[in-house]
């Protein structure tokens, strides 16, 4: 572990665009209300701006008169070891990087990505949970943090289109759609593989999945370093261009969507004319096209709310599109949660936090905001489009016993599908 | 100069006992004292039984005093606060305080010149030595040893001083006198200042105001005169009780300031419906005087009024308060644009160098890294 | 103490330099923020930026601060939101829109404009004056706010209290002569111009920066800012 190579990684990456946001904070709190760490479980650490205080430190000491002159009254402290250990702790096992927190800021301070770069920085140092740390490796060397080796990846496909007798393209020449699954959803809810590939085949488009693009999962994206986000990237991006296809749909993943359609372009070459689109933009232009015939009020029997994943639609735009799709087929079960839409509150397994054991207390407790939002609305089912949700809210029903239904949306959408 | 009383004087010229105590009661009124009610009389007090002390006090003063000789030089002045003095509507209360004092020196309005009026003056300061009040109009310049106001080849300041010496009392009138007036302003070439600034081991009474309200002068002269003693003092030696509010407190047109209706030009409609004049430039609330109360011309109007903002007259350097058109809350300095143009410049310089520095330390940090990176 | 002489210095060469200090602070500010180098964004957009940049400055600066609920957030704190708006209120108005502060500007920039009546400014200023009260009990009872806070975050509540309270103090003529509470409340002005840019209170221009990088980012992502 080296503090010196996470304040280098600090200042390298603080241009006008950090600095002007860090310069902006007025130090008035307000994005804890937002932070559903902050509100589950009362630690002040958890508070976005103090995880973002080792990026403040290095700034104002390394670039600002002020802080250099605080640093010498003493009134400031420089970023030591144990900093690194302690803000390990609330980046990776406190924050799922939901953004709720720069919705709320007065000032529209882009907080999730300042605490992005906080990771970066303790990536490059090396302080990252142990957890956190295994998944990587085991993308790196597998090519999937839940070990979807090419053998697991081969053996599930068989059994999902055996099982439940779709077809499912592999490898297809000439497909102008490449579909690239989460190792959550082929290891825990395989069923998705399906639901997706007879949307897929219903709406007639000429789809593929891809043994060597096989993972969506970015794990190098959770721990913030840039060389492994990149990498995890490369191997989705150089298979389209190798399979010369026109368009790459992220199937039900939130964080690959960030990274993918959000990010990529930033860190890597993407080309021009590829569209990176996410399944639940697919489904809504469907549903709304009429490409796709649906069960109208097929799930009009107890209430049904939706729960909006940060990255897809906080973060991805896709609002409307699970709305179009929900209203259609639950007009009057179908109630919304509050907050919901761009200011949902996050489940609380997102960012990394899931794969972390330690963080487990803390993922729990913020999971109480959900329940509570749940009873409001009395839902006896809750939809999702994120499979990182859907795992989350899996496990917490358990832990909880809660008497809820977990679905996920393309799910939804393959069972109400009518020829 | 005889030493009859000042009542007794007043007797010869025809005036009855009972005008003579209504008079100390406008005396009393005029130097701003309070007069309690009289108890257990439905009858006005002149026709019933006097019980008021102050106007009793009054009286008495009246009856056993002789006429005070009063000194009155004229510096670097306009003749204006005795112009006022002279051109006051009230004659009944300027002439009476006038009766109470002997006018021996006045430049202005003497008809005696040169070196007889100037013996004169110099018996009157032998004879009634530390008897006599020194009413000082004008500012006294002292810059290049005074030599811009010379009176009979003496200069302003040394017969000040000589004056000051046998004074029992020194009233500056006008702002010239007190602060130093429109000689004062900006370069100040005469180096003027006022008589309390020159003379400092005796207390000197500042009239302020350009001119001063005679009633004001009148009424601070008769306190003197009556009680042989100063009333009191703001600390800029200004009798309170002319000097005590601001015109801004007392004036009539306060509750338009305070609706947001104000004339913005002097033909306005604002204007016309006598709004507040506080967005031209009035200087009311920084400006302590009994123009919006005492009025001028025995009551008749004030500045305000008569639609003219206030200048701040009796305050120090209204001259150079920021121009009487601009308003009374704006700065008095302001940077000017090659100032500020160097203010920014010298900011942008700085800025540019420190960002400069703080690039050149990214650049480091990322080849820091890179090194790192190599080695491992 | 001449307080004459005093006020005339506070509101004459020491004004001067503060101002000064301020315009120079401010310019250095900016520029060693602006020069310290941006990159492209080479992510194509869904929506559109600018509308999202327009959106963004309307919700933040016209309803979120006075309609907190809007946001529908975790308001369980709402003493920031109310008290903030307030302040912000009462500030704007009082140096915007109050009279006695018109007369400033019109003196620096050459033109004026319309003032709101002597009550209403003054109900804001008293409503401001009570919201930095509520500020500073919640800076020191709030636990997230105790841990972020330090010596510099008091400091600026006192250089922009004091003015305010020195300015209230002076239009109902509270304890001291005019002059008194004239030259106090122009001495605490120029030392928080001073203070401006060598401080957080700077926000009031960066809030630019952040507020359009806010509305961009959402605006490309196709989501309400």
């Amino acid at each position: 572990m080296s503090t010196q190579t996470a304040l280098n990684t600090f200042v390298k990456d603080t241009g006008g665009w950090a600095a002007s946001q860090l310069e902006a904070c007025t130090r008035c709190g307000m994005c804890s209300e937002a932070c559903h760490f902050y509100q589950a479980t009362g630690v002040p650490e958890y508070a976005p701006v103090w995880k973002i205080e080792l990026l403040r430190r290095a700034y104002e000491q390394r670039f600002t008169i002020s802080g250099k002159v605080k640093l010498a009254l003493n009134i400031d402290k420089q970023i030591s070891d144990q900093d690194l250990l302690d803000w390990s702790n609330y980046i990776y096992q406190a924050c799922t990087v939901c953004n709720k927190c720069s919705m709320v800021c007065p000032m529209g301070i882009d907080l999730g990505t300042l605490i992005h770069d906080v990771r970066t920085g303790l990536a490059e140092a090396g302080v990252v949970p142990a957890d956190l740390k295994a998944a990587v490796d085991l993308q790196l060397r597998e090519g999937s943090p839940l070990g979807v080796t090419d053998e697991v990846f081969n053996d599930r496909l068989e059994w999902v289109t055996d099982d439940w007798e779709v077809d499912i393209p592999l490898d297809k020449e000439g497909a102008d759609t490449l579909v690239v699954f989460s190792s959550i959803e082929i290891m825990k809810f395989p069923q998705n593989l399906a639901a997706i590939a007879e949307i897929l085949n219903a709406a007639g488009e000429n789809w593929t999945l891809s043994s060597k693009a096989r993972e969506v999962v970015n794990f190098g994206f959770y721990e913030g370093s840039p060389e492994r986000t990149v990498l995890f990237l490369r191997r989705v991006l150089d298979n389209a261009a190798e399979m010369g296809v026109k368009r790459i749909v992220v199937t039900e993943c939130g964080h690959a969507y960030e990274a993918l359609r959000w990010t990529a372009y930033n860190i890597t070459d993407v080309p021009k004319d590829l569209e990176i689109t996410h399944i639940t933009h697919l489904l809504g232009e469907y549903v709304s096209s009429g490409r796709i015939k649906l069960a109208e009020g097929s799930l009009n029997n107890g209430t049904i709310t939706f729960h909006d994943a940060c990255k897809i639609q906080r973060r991805g735009g896709h609002i409307q599109e699970p709305r179009q799709v929900l209203k259609l087929l639950a007009p009057d079960s179908f109630k919304e949660m509050t907050p919901n839409k761009e200011q949902a509150i996050c489940c609380g397994g997102g960012g990394g936090v899931i794969a972390i054991k330690d963080a487990d207390p803390t993922r729990y407790a913020a999971f109480e905001l959900k329940i509570e939002q749940l009873e409001k609305v009395g839902a006896e089912t809750v939809v999702m489009a994120c499979s990182n949700c859907r795992l989350q809210f899996t496990d917490c029903v358990q832990h909880f016993d809660l008497d809820v239904k977990v679905a996920g949306l393309s799910q939804l959408v393959a069972d109400a599908l009518i020829e | 100069m005889s030493e009859e009383t000042i009542y007794q004087r007043l007797q010869k010229q025809g005036v009855s006992r009972r005008d003579f105590l209504k008079l100390c009661g406008t005396l009393v009124g005029a130097m701003g004292l309070a007069v309690p009610p009289l108890e257990g009389s439905n009858l006005p007090g002149h026709l019933g039984k006097i019980e008021d002390k102050t106007i009793l006090k009054v009286a008495r003063a009246l009856e056993s005093k002789a006429r005070i000789p009063v000194i009155w030089l004229e510096f670097q002045d306009c003749a204006g606060c005795s112009e006022a003095l002279t051109r006051s509507q009230s004659p009944t209360l300027i002439d009476l305080v006038l009766n109470t004092i002997s006018v021996e020196y006045h430049e202005t309005l003497t008809a005696a010149a040169g070196f007889q009026t100037e013996a004169n003056k110099e018996s009157v300061m032998q004879n009634y030595h530390g008897q006599y009040v020194l009413v000082v109009e004008g500012s006294i310049p002292t810059a290049a040893d005074g030599v811009y106001c010379t009176i009979g080849g003496r200069t302003a300041l040394d017969l000040l001083k000589e004056a000051a010496e046998g004074a029992a009392a020194i009233i500056s009138t006008g702002n010239c006198a007190t602060f130093g007036g429109l000689p004062k302003a900006n370069p100040n070439p005469t180096g003027a200042k006022g008589t309390w600034e020159i003379i400092t081991d005796k207390p000197v009474v500042n009239i302020p105001g350009c001119p001063a309200i005679p009633e004001v002068f009148t009424g601070t002269l008769a306190y003197f005169v009556i009680f042989g003693a100063l009333p009191e003092l703001d600390d800029l030696n200004r009798p309170i009780t002319f000097y005590g509010k601001t015109i801004h407190d007392r004036c009539l047109r306060r509750p338009f300031y305070e609706a947001g209706k104000f004339a913005l030009s002097f033909d306005d409609e604002g204007a016309k419906e006598g709004w507040c004049l506080y967005k031209l430039g009035c200087k009311g609330p920084t400006t302590y005087n009994a123009c919006a109360s005492l009025k001028w011309d025995a009551g008749l109007s004030f500045p305000v009024q008569s639609g003219h903002p206030c200048l701040g007259c009796s305050e120090p350097n209204f001259w150079d308060g920021g121009g009487f058109y601009q308003g009374q809350s704006a700065p008095l300095n302001r940077p000017g644009l090659t100032a500020a143009g160097a203010a920014v410049g010298g900011g942008l310089v700085v800025g540019a160098a420190m960002a400069a520095g703080n690039r050149a330390q990214k650049k480091r940090a990322a080849s820091g890294l890179e090194e790192e990176k190599n080695q491992e | 103490m001449n307080w004459n002489a005093f006020l005339e210095f506070t509101r004459g060469p020491l004004f001067n330099i503060a101002l000064l200090i301020f315009v120079g602070g401010m310019t250095y500010r900016l520029v060693r923020v602006i020069l310290l180098g941006w990159k492209r964004d080479h992510v194509p957009t869904m929506g559109s930026k600018l509308g999202g940049v327009i959106k963004s400055f309307i919700k933040g600066t016209l309803i979120w601060p006075f309609i907190p609920w809007v946001k529908r957030t975790f308001s369980k704190n709402p003493v920031i939101y109310l008290a903030g708006g307030l302040f912000h209120l009462g500030l704007l108005a009082v140096i915007l829109l109050g009279a006695p502060h018109m007369l400033v500007w019109k003196s620096l920039l050459g033109f004026g404009w319309w003032t709101l009546p002597l009550p209403i400014v003054d109900w804001l200023a008293a409503g401001a004056i009570a919201a930095m009260i509520a500020l500073l009990i919640n800076r020191l009872v709030n636990p997230v706010l105790k841990l972020i806070s330090g010596p510099a975050e008091y400091l600026n509540w006192t250089l922009v209290f004091l003015p305010m309270v020195t300015g209230y103090m002076m239009t109902h003529h509270l304890f001291f002569r005019y002059e008194v509470l004239f030259s106090l409340h122009m001495l605490c002005v120029d030392v928080l111009l001073i203070w401006i840019p060598m401080s957080r209170i700077s926000h009031f221009i960066f809030y630019f920066f952040s507020r359009t990088i806010h509305g961009a980012d959402f605006g490309k992502r196709a989501v309400s800012p």
